[in-house]
């Protein structure tokens, strides 16, 4: 589980702007809402293509 | 059953709300018709359905910031990516039976984004669904 903040100027995943929330989302997503600017990691390691998941 | 007014649909592509800068949506569901007509006593065609293509058009106001219209969809378009997308008539209240949500995974086949001088910047985006689920309205 990953702590994400919405950085982004509308909701995400029913999160609204400046929200901290805690999901596990796959790879491919988060990689796009991170580069598009929606989310930010507060609590975990950004997730690699190809990595092994625990 | 109501009738209602259009004002507080939620659209949702990629997790992002995009609501704001969605102004209207249509859903598009068409089978095709094939015609299977053997000789019979009043000329009728016979058909079945054969293969469904589904699509949701989706009018947007051009924006171009961080998380926004632009940053949301054109990567998905180039990238050739699958993407998930929400559309339920009220955002303010959860999904149900009176208020149903329209999902299903889609690709952004074409991407045309463009202005007229004096206007509102405004485009239409075509999501294909694009797995064996297609898109479906749920209730719960």
């Amino acid at each position: 589980m990953t702590t994400y903040k919405v950085t982004g100027p509308v909701a995400f995943d029913d999160h609204e702007p400046g929200e901290e929330f805690d999901a596990d989302y796959d790879e491919d997503l988060e990689s796009r809402a991170v580069e598009r600017g929606s989310i930010t990691i507060v609590k975990g390691n950004r997730k690699k293509k190809g990595a092994d998941e625990e | 059953m109501s009738k209602r007014v259009a004002f507080k649909d939620l659209v949702k592509v990629d997790l992002v709300d995009l609501s704001t800068f969605a102004r209207s949506v249509r859903f598009n569901s068409a089978s095709e018709r094939i015609d299977v007509s053997g000789f019979n006593a009043t000329g009728s065609n016979e058909y079945l359905a054969g293969t469904t293509e589904q699509s949701v058009t989706i009018e947007f106001y051009g924006s171009y910031g961080t998380g926004e219209v632009h940053a949301t969809l054109y990567p998905l378009h180039k990238n050739r990516t699958n993407c998930v997308i929400h559309w339920r008539p009220d955002g303010t209240t959860p999904v149900g039976p009176t208020n149903p949500e329209l999902t299903g995974t889609c690709q952004v086949l074409t991407y045309g984004p463009g202005a007229t001088r004096g206007e509102a910047d405004t485009y239409e985006v075509e999501f294909t669904a694009s797995d064996p689920a297609g898109l479906t309205f749920v209730t719960a």
